[in-house]
């Protein structure tokens, strides 16, 4: 009965104690305490148990091991996949600017002078005579200046407006959240 | 019992150990085998591969924003052997489709070069001759039987820019063209050459996904803006070609600034040739000099030059407006008897008649009498002889002789003093002229307007020259070349605005003697003489209507100015001072 308490239970000191006084609580006579103390040596030093616990550990070593590894690979595959994308829009981009350039230049053939004079000459229009212009002021008008090409509106992508998670340490966002943190209290 | 469980516990555990440690070991054995650098070899070369990226060249568009060049995508067709399955199919489709000799074809592709896996068949192939044969693959494909590959497969199309000009053969002396190369010739492709880049480049880059930061970047060309306005150059290129047949010429150039920032507005030249086909370049032109003559070709530019001698003899105190001179049709100067134009006395003139009748005596007369020293300073200064920094390839020098140089005579004094045995060209005349145009100031005569890198555009800041005269000889000037039109009737005049200019009329010579018969016939003038906007010089080389500039040069001046005032929105003399005064 004492083995089976004690196999149940965890094993320790505590163990013993709390079986001693269910024993009282359950009018159990007294049993020797120097013999229970033999007992508990002998199944401390069971082989099977050494053998479980080398075992158990080096278990514990190869999870440890196969999780790392795991991880080490899923990253590195999220990695790689990523790195290939990059690779993939890089063409991608390159292609779009040839493209956009083709239909730049497309364009601009349709609309070149020889082909709007020809359109222009189709549906009835010509050049216009010295004698037939009437200049009329108009106020505040301003006379046409040669064109700006800036791409004003353009959003330049920059490290300002990357969001934080794509280059922020973990360091860094744990330090974020406790400067904010303290600055709520 | 237990024994046994922990014997073979032991037993399976030194098995693991042991399995474990043969891993090891043939890792270990396999790394340092005689087969080991091979595969390292085999691993290096697999790392990275050779990539050519083609950027795209800068653009070129006109100061409104028309596009001049840019670019377009063209093919390379080959042929991937590994996966080829019928050779026949493949030579029989590009030779129907590329025009190409169906024997060569097969041959290439039956006996390929040793170690050969890919084969180019014709690059710089049109789009539209790529599509029909990638359509042609796709439907070979879609037919053939389940679990076969169609009879073009194998047939690869690798698409990258060349350059493209939308307008042909507009302002194609300005542009230049770019070869398949990449390289520039001529105009701006050359001059802005390694500004525009966008050079093909090839390099090594990694396969490793993990390295993909390490994929070079081959920046785009910086785009240019020029100073050319398109319609105005379209204007002057038809007004040309017109004058070239009514008046008999064999070439012309029509060149068109703004005076007061030296800006090239148009420059038309007779012979030009579509850019998209430069390989006719030795069809269309005989020399380098004739792609753009305006900057390249060098002439006698006879009377016109009767300006910078005139704007001389006033800078330096020679001669007023109101000085007088009694011309008796010749004059002799170094042993040589000049005569005028039309070998008459023309009497008693002032300085106002000499440039209205453009008397070559009248102009020997005032030379002589600043001196040579004095004479050729100014010519110096007005550049005559110098580069004028003009932005464009190819630009030509001239000559003028100076006293002290071995074929220099006495007699030179005299006849470049009216633009006979001096040699300009159009671009260098009109750097010289602008100077009585803007307040003795000359500009330095430019096509850039602007640069566009990165989304932002950097203007060009204005330049100037030197100060060969004061402003009060120039406004003198301006107001003697204004008059003399006038009351000449000049065919220059163009209704609603005052124009100030000169003819000139400059025989050529042949064999070593001027014929008469064969001259240049040019006219320069600008306007609104007070607040001028324009400056156009018109050169018809051997017009064989009439050998004389008054007649040939000087209505085509007046045809184009016409043209100008309305594109460039500039309103007639009397409305603009209303506008002025309100």
């Amino acid at each position: 009965m004492l083995t089976a308490l004690a196999c149940g239970a965890s094993v320790g000191r505590k163990s013993i104690a709390l079986a001693m006084t269910k024993r009282k609580i359950m009018n159990i006579p007294n049993v020797n305490l120097p013999n229970v103390n033999h007992l508990i040596h002998a199944y401390r030093v069971a082989p099977w148990r050494v053998q479980r616990q080398w075992i158990g550990n080096a278990l514990l070593v190869v999870v440890i091991f196969a999780m790392v590894a795991a991880l080490y690979l899923n990253v590195t595959s999220r990695t790689a996949i990523a790195g290939r994308e990059v690779q993939d829009l890089t063409d991608a981009i390159a292609a779009s600017q040839q493209v956009s350039s083709d239909l730049q230049t497309q364009l601009a053939g349709l609309t070149s002078a020889e082909s709007m004079e020809k359109r222009a000459r189709e549906m009835g229009f010509r050049p216009v005579e010295p004698a037939e212009l009437e200049y009329l002021v108009v106020p505040g008008y301003v006379a046409r200046d040669a064109v700006d090409l800036s791409s004003s509106a353009q959003t330049q992508l920059n490290a300002l407006t990357i969001p934080p998670a794509y280059n922020q340490s973990l360091l860094d966002w744990m330090d974020e959240r406790l400067v904010s943190a303290r600055r709520f209290q | 019992m237990r024994q046994q469980y922990g014997r073979r516990s032991q037993a399976l555990a030194g098995a693991l150990v042991i399995f474990a440690l043969a891993i090891v070991i043939q890792m270990t054995r396999i790394q340092n085998s005689p087969e080991a650098d091979t595969f390292r070899q085999l691993s290096q070369d697999y790392a990275y591969e050779w990539r050519t990226f083609y950027p795209n060249r800068g653009e070129i568009y006109d100061r409104n924003g028309r596009l001049l060049a840019g670019e377009k995508i063209i093919y390379e067709v080959g042929v991937d052997l590994t996966i080829m399955t019928d050779p026949h199919a493949i030579s029989y489709a590009a030779a129907d489709a590329l025009g190409m000799d169906y024997n060569q074809l097969m041959e290439v592709i039956q006996n390929p070069p040793e170690g050969i896996s890919y084969i180019v068949l014709a690059d710089y192939v049109d789009a539209a001759q790529a599509n029909y044969l990638q359509e042609l693959k796709k439907a070979l494909n879609e037919q053939a039987p389940e679990g076969s590959l169609g009879g073009l497969t194998g047939l690869q199309f690798k698409s990258h820019p060349q350059r493209s000009y939308p307008e042909n053969s507009l302002a194609s002396n300005i542009l230049g063209f770019v070869n398949r190369e990449g390289k520039g010739y001529f105009g701006v492709e050359e001059k802005y050459d390694s500004l525009l880049a966008g050079n093909p480049v090839t390099v090594l880059v990694p396969t490793d996904p993990n390295k993909a930061f390490e994929i070079p970047n081959a920046p785009n060309g910086t785009t240019l803006v020029l100073s050319i306005n398109r319609d105005l150059q379209a204007a002057a290129e038809d007004i040309l070609d017109s004058a070239l047949g009514e008046y008999g010429a064999r070439d012309g150039i029509i060149a068109i600034m703004d005076p007061q920032s030296g800006e090239m507005l148009a420059i038309a030249t007779s012979r030009r040739m579509d850019l998209n086909e430069f390989w006719n370049y030795d069809v269309v032109y005989d020399n380098a000099t004739e792609f753009n003559p305006v900057i390249s070709k060098t002439y006698e530019p006879g009377s016109v030059i009767k300006i910078l001698t005139m704007a001389a003899a006033l800078d330096s105190g020679t001669v007023t407006p109101n000085t007088t001179y009694l011309d008796t049709g010749s004059i002799l100067i170094g042993g040589v008897t000049i005569q005028n134009w039309d070998r008459n006395p023309w009497g008693v003139q002032n300085m106002v008649g000499c440039l209205q009748h453009s008397l070559n005596v009248c102009m020997v007369t005032i030379s002589t009498q600043m001196g040579a020293n004095t004479f050729y300073n100014y010519m110096d200064a007005f550049g005559i002889g110098h580069l004028t920094g003009v932005d464009l390839a190819w630009e030509a020098p001239g000559r003028l002789k100076v006293p002290g140089d071995p074929d220099w005579y006495p007699v030179d004094l005299g006849t470049n003093a009216f633009g006979q045995g001096v040699a300009v060209t159009p671009i260098q005349m009109m750097a010289a002229v602008s100077a009585v145009a803007n307040h003795g100031r000359m500009v330095i005569p430019h096509v850039l307007y602007a640069m566009v890198r990165d989304g932002r555009q950097y203007q060009v800041p204005e330049q100037f020259g030197t100060t060969p005269i004061s402003e009060q000889t120039a406004n003198t000037l301006n107001e003697m070349l204004a008059i003399s039109l006038e009351e000449e009737g000049s065919q220059a005049l163009v209704p609603g605005y005052r124009i100030a200019g000169k003819t000139g009329t400059a025989q050529i010579p042949v064999d070593g003697y001027y014929d008469s018969t064969q001259t240049n016939t040019s006219f320069i003038g600008w306007g609104p003489v007070d607040d001028p906007q324009f400056m156009i010089y018109v050169w018809l080389e051997r017009p064989t209507t009439s050998p004389w500039g008054s007649e040939t040069a000087a209505p085509v001046f007046a045809e184009i100015a016409q043209r100008t005032v309305i594109l460039l929105d500039i309103p007639p003399d009397s409305i603009r001072q209303q506008l002025v005064q309100k």
